[in-house]
Order: C-alpha cells, then sequence, then structure tokens
C-alpha cells in the first residue's frame, strides 16, 4: 500500500516460499488495493500515489503469478478491459486492472483507443464473464453504443456482462447506452464485478 | 468602455465599468455556430478562427480564447495526434521515455506553415472590440504531454530528477509559443497547466514540480502580456502559491468555492470563473445560468477583481441560449 515496487517484489519472493493460500495473498493484495482507493476518495492519495500503489500490486503480483495459479483452483473471473476508441486515458483504467489481478481475476488488458470490434473478438475468444470499458472524455458516448452494438452483432451480449466508468461517467449515461453497471471507483468497480459474477 | 479595454483595465488591477464576461468558448463549442464539425476545425485552424469570430458577433463576450487547432501541431511538439471522428484530438504515440529523449523535445517555431496566422486573422476580425486570449500548455503539462501521464506522475517516486529535467526541458515550448500567441495579437496569455490540479496530484507535488515552472514561465511571459494560470478542477489547497507566481489573473474551476477563492488569494489577484461547464452551462436552462452567475458576482465582483467566466471549456452540446444568457445577466448582474 505504501508502493515500493521493489520491496512488494522482494516480498512476493518470500511469500511464495511461505506456504500461504492463493486466496489469502489476494484477498491481501486486494484489501491493499481497496485502501488505496479509500484514502484517494478521502483526498489523502492522489494519482502518482494510486499509480504506485498498482505498480507495486503488480510488481507483487508478476513474481506470484505462477504461485497463485498452482495453489487456486478457480479465478474469480475473466475481464476484458479496455479505453474506448477516441479516448486515450489509461491511468484509471491501468489502476482497475491492478486492483481486479489482485482481485483474483484473469484480466485482459488491451489498452486505450480500443475499437469495437476488437472489444467484440476478445470477449469471444476468452469467453470474458465481464467487459470492463472505460470513458474519460465527454465525447465517448457513441464509443460505448458502438461496443454494444459490436457484442450484439457477434451474439456475445448476452454471454457477459459490461461495466461502464470513468470521469465523463454516469449511472444515466450506462443506462442510455445500456450497459450493465456504472461504477465510478475502485472499490466500486470491485463491489460491481464481484455482484455481477454472483458474489457478495 | 469597450470589451477589450473592459477586460484589460481588470488584469491592471483598475476598476471596470462592468464585470467582463469571458467564458472558456473554444474549439468544442464554436465549430457549430459556422455549421462545422469539432474534428473540421481541430485540423484547420482558419475553421476554428472563423468559428471563434461568429461565436464572438451572436454572444458578445468580451474576449475570445484562441486555442486548440490555432496553435502549432496543435501545441504538442511533435506528438504523433490522431483526429478521428468528431472527437477530441488524441496524442497517439508520445516523444520521450528516459533522459536520453530529452534533446528529442523540439522548441517550436510557431509562425512555420502559418500556424499562427489562425491566431492573427482572428485577432484581425475581433481583436480591437474583443480581447484576444492566447492559449499555450504550462512546461509541466508540456511535459506530461511528451512523456505520457502515467509515465511522468510515476516519475514523481521513480525518477524526480528526471521529471525536474523533463520539465525544465519544455519551458523553451512554453514561452515560445506564449511569445508568439502576443506577436500574432493576443492581448493576455493563458498558460494551461490542468494537471497540476490538486484533484490529481498534492499540493506538495504541486509545489515541487509544477509551482517552479509555472513562475518561472510567467515571469518571462508577464514582460509580453499580462498571464492567466488556469488549473481546472479543484486547487484551492494551492491558490495562495498560484498567486504568488506573478499571474494577473487565475481561473478558478467550478468544484472551487469562489468565496473561498477569493479569502485564499487575500483579494490580491483576479479571478476569473467558475461558471459549472457541464452541470449549468450543457445541463442547464437560462434561468440555471442566472442563478449561477448571481450566485458568482456576490462571492467575487466586490472590488473590481473578478471576470465572470466558465470554469472550463463550454461543452458542444451546451444550448445557444445558455450562452446568450451567460452574457446577458453578466451585464445585468456585473454593473459598478
Amino acid at each position: 500500500m505504501e508502493g515500493d515496487a521493489d520491496q512488494a517484489a522482494r516480498l512476493g519472493g518470500e511469500i511464495t516460499a511461505a506456504d500461504l493460500s492463493a486466496d489469502s495473498i489476494l484477498s491481501t493484495l486486494s484489501a491493499a488495493m481497496e485502501e488505496v482507493g479509500a484514502r484517494y476518495e478521502t483526498g489523502e492519495y492522489f494519482i502518482p500515489e494510486m499509480l504506485r500503489s498498482a505498480a507495486a500490486v503488480e510488481a507483487a503480483l508478476q513474481v506470484l503469478d505462477p504461485f497463485l495459479f498452482e495453489r487456486r483452483a478457480d479465478q474469480a473471473g475473466v475481464v476484458v478491459i479496455g479505453t474506448v476508441r477516441g479516448d486515450v486515458h489509461n491511468i484509471g483504467k491501468n489502476i482497475i486492472v491492478s486492483a481486479l489481478r489482485a482481485g483474483g481475476y484473469k484480466v485482459y488488458d488491451l489498452g486505450v483507443n480500443v475499437s469495437a470490434a476488437k472489444f467484440a473478438a476478445k470477449v469471444g475468444e476468452v469467453d470474458a464473464d465481464l467487459l470492463l470499458l472505460s470513458a474519460f472524455t465527454t465525447s465517448t458516448k457513441q464509443s460505448l453504443l458502438d461496443v454494444i452494438s459490436a457484442l450484439e452483432a457477434a451474439g456475445l451480449r448476452d454471454r457477459v456482462k459490461v461495466v461502464s466508468g470513468g470521469a465523463a461517467h454516469s449511472p444515466e449515461l450506462a443506462r442510455e447506452v445500456g450497459v450493465d453497471a456504472f461504477a465510478g471507483d475502485v472499490k466500486s468497480t470491485l463491489a460491481v464485478c464481484r455482484e455481477l459474477m454472483g458474489g457478495s | 468602455m469597450n470589451s477589450r479595454e473592459r477586460f484589460l483595465a481588470v488584469l491592471a488591477g483598475e476598476t471596470p465599468d462592468m464585470v467582463p464576461v469571458v467564458p472558456v468558448l473554444d474549439g468544442y463549442f464554436a465549430p457549430k455556430l459556422i455549421g462545422r464539425r469539432n474534428d473540421d476545425c481541430w485540423a484547420d485552424g482558419n475553421c476554428l478562427a472563423e468559428a471563434l469570430a461568429a461565436a464572438q458577433r451572436q454572444f458578445d463576450h468580451d474576449g475570445v480564447v484562441a486555442e486548440m487547432g490555432l496553435g502549432p501541431d496543435p501545441d504538442v511538439l511533435g506528438c504523433r495526434v490522431e483526429i478521428e471522428g468528431n472527437q477530441v484530438p488524441l496524442v497517439v504515440e508520445t516523444l520521450v521515455e528516459d533522459a536520453g529523449d530529452l534533446a528529442k523535445i523540439p522548441i517550436p517555431d510557431p509562425w512555420r506553415d502559418g500556424k499562427m496566422e489562425p491566431v492573427r486573422r482572428l485577432a484581425e476580425q475581433v481583436g480591437r472590440e474583443a480581447a484576444i486570449l492566447g492559449s499555450v500548455r504550462s512546461p509541466f503539462e508540456y511535459a506530461a504531454t511528451v512523456r505520457g501521464l502515467a509515465g511522468f506522475f510515476a516519475d514523481f517516486y521513480r525518477d524526480p530528477e528526471f521529471a525536474h529535467q523533463l520539465i525544465a526541458a519544455c519551458l523553451p515550448a512554453t514561452l515560445a509559443v506564449g511569445k508568439a500567441l502576443v506577436r500574432a495579437g493576443a492581448d493576455a496569455i493563458v498558460i494551461k497547466d490542468s494537471f497540476a490540479s490538486t484533484s490529481m496530484i498534492s499540493p506538495a507535488h504541486y509545489r515541487e514540480f509544477a509551482y517552479p515552472a509555472e513562475a518561472e514561465a510567467i515571469a518571462a511571459l508577464k514582460e509580453t502580456a499580462p498571464v492567466i494560470l488556469h488549473i481546472c478542477r479543484n486547487s484551492l489547497p494551492i491558490l495562495p502559491e498560484m498567486a504568488r507566481t506573478g499571474a494577473a489573473a487565475l481561473e478558478i474551476d467550478s468544484p472551487v468555492d469562489l468565496e473561498q477563492a477569493r479569502q485564499a488569494v487575500d483579494g490580491k489577484v483576479v479571478l476569473k470563473g467558475n461558471i459549472d461547464a457541464v452541470a449549468v452551462m450543457e445541463k442547464g436552462s437560462p434561468a440555471d445560468v442566472e442563478r449561477a452567475v448571481k450566485v458568482a458576482m456576490a462571492a467575487a465582483k466586490a472590488g473590481g477583481r473578478f471576470i465572470l467566466s466558465t470554469g472550463d471549456s463550454i461543452p458542444a452540446g451546451a444550448p445557444l441560449e445558455n450562452v446568450a444568457a451567460l452574457v446577458e445577466f453578466g451585464r445585468a448582474y456585473g454593473k459598478y
């Protein structure tokens, strides 16, 4: 949570040597990212601090990854995520990616300025449970609509839950474009994903 | 007093006949007034100049913001930009990864390829009556643009010395574009430092990275023209420092309470703001605009150090009658 990537990686190495369950490792990392999100909400952390924490989680996960898959039978879910066409903001998305990985999800990050066709193709290819669309600018409504259309055209719309989020977004816009849920920050994204996956 | 005189009087510390009304009416909103799309105008500075001049004739606001598309390479120092559909230009390829790339940052020659010509043309059309506000990125914002925002923010912890070097390497670009804008006819320079907002970085990081470069740029540019410092979203915790940069005015966005802002700067610097560009200008009605203008005037009009503005760019979807209402009620409630 203090965002030291080197230390996180070293600790990750130590954890792999110890006999800790994958669930306990992930729940610790996930709780840390939720706390980072909470500190952002209260004004204690800012974006550089969130990025630093996310980088530390990524560093730890990189070391832990093979061990986690040995020790954990099921993933929390399969997620495809990206920033929609017409938008290159990646900071919020990258933080969410780290938080989801820490939460035990298998995450396919398609990057920024992603076309509707690319989203739909990846969802089909990896049989995603969740599709997370990041849209920061106000001009991206059409891009969100395009993704929904592409999923429908590919016959995938009823097989994947779609969540949108980003600074320019609101629950109203999410309803307008026809996604399943809106999430405005790290904590609510994790909560929405858990809910859509049928958890509590 | 005409519009230009009114605006310049406030920046010179004089009390005008009424509060100038200078909304951030730029490349998002103006193109539709001449029946063009945003991407037409972002790709063609002359289109935007025509749209901005048409907007000024229609709404009679006191100053015109000359930015986006009117600057060089729309102001992104050689980073590869794509304009797709009717959307804002996107920087799709950044320039700088490490210290070895610092030499790649160009010092722009804004007159090359006729890129300042649209500003000159705009100034020629409206510059006698209305003020022209030439808008340029701060060294901090240029640095974030050429480096990529995530990498730049990560550098604050990973390699702060590199972040400082990068910002310093971008200072000449801010100065070159700022001076070119004035030569083309701008009466004032707006330095945009959007990423320095405390909605994004901590006040400590603002003081360490953004403030010194703002102060240096303003010291150099205010010899040429008065400088307005724009930081969007929240800036309340750093307003005292912003006031110390030497800026003639501070552009305040809608999340900041104007009354608190005035107290924070101790009435020593002009405030420009801060009608909510989305909730009021885009989603509201003329009656909402009137209410917001009354609140802003009550908070900041007294003493003459106030320019009524939107907090940020008026969105493309804002109704024309709301922009007309902003000027109308600004005049009605702004008399001294």
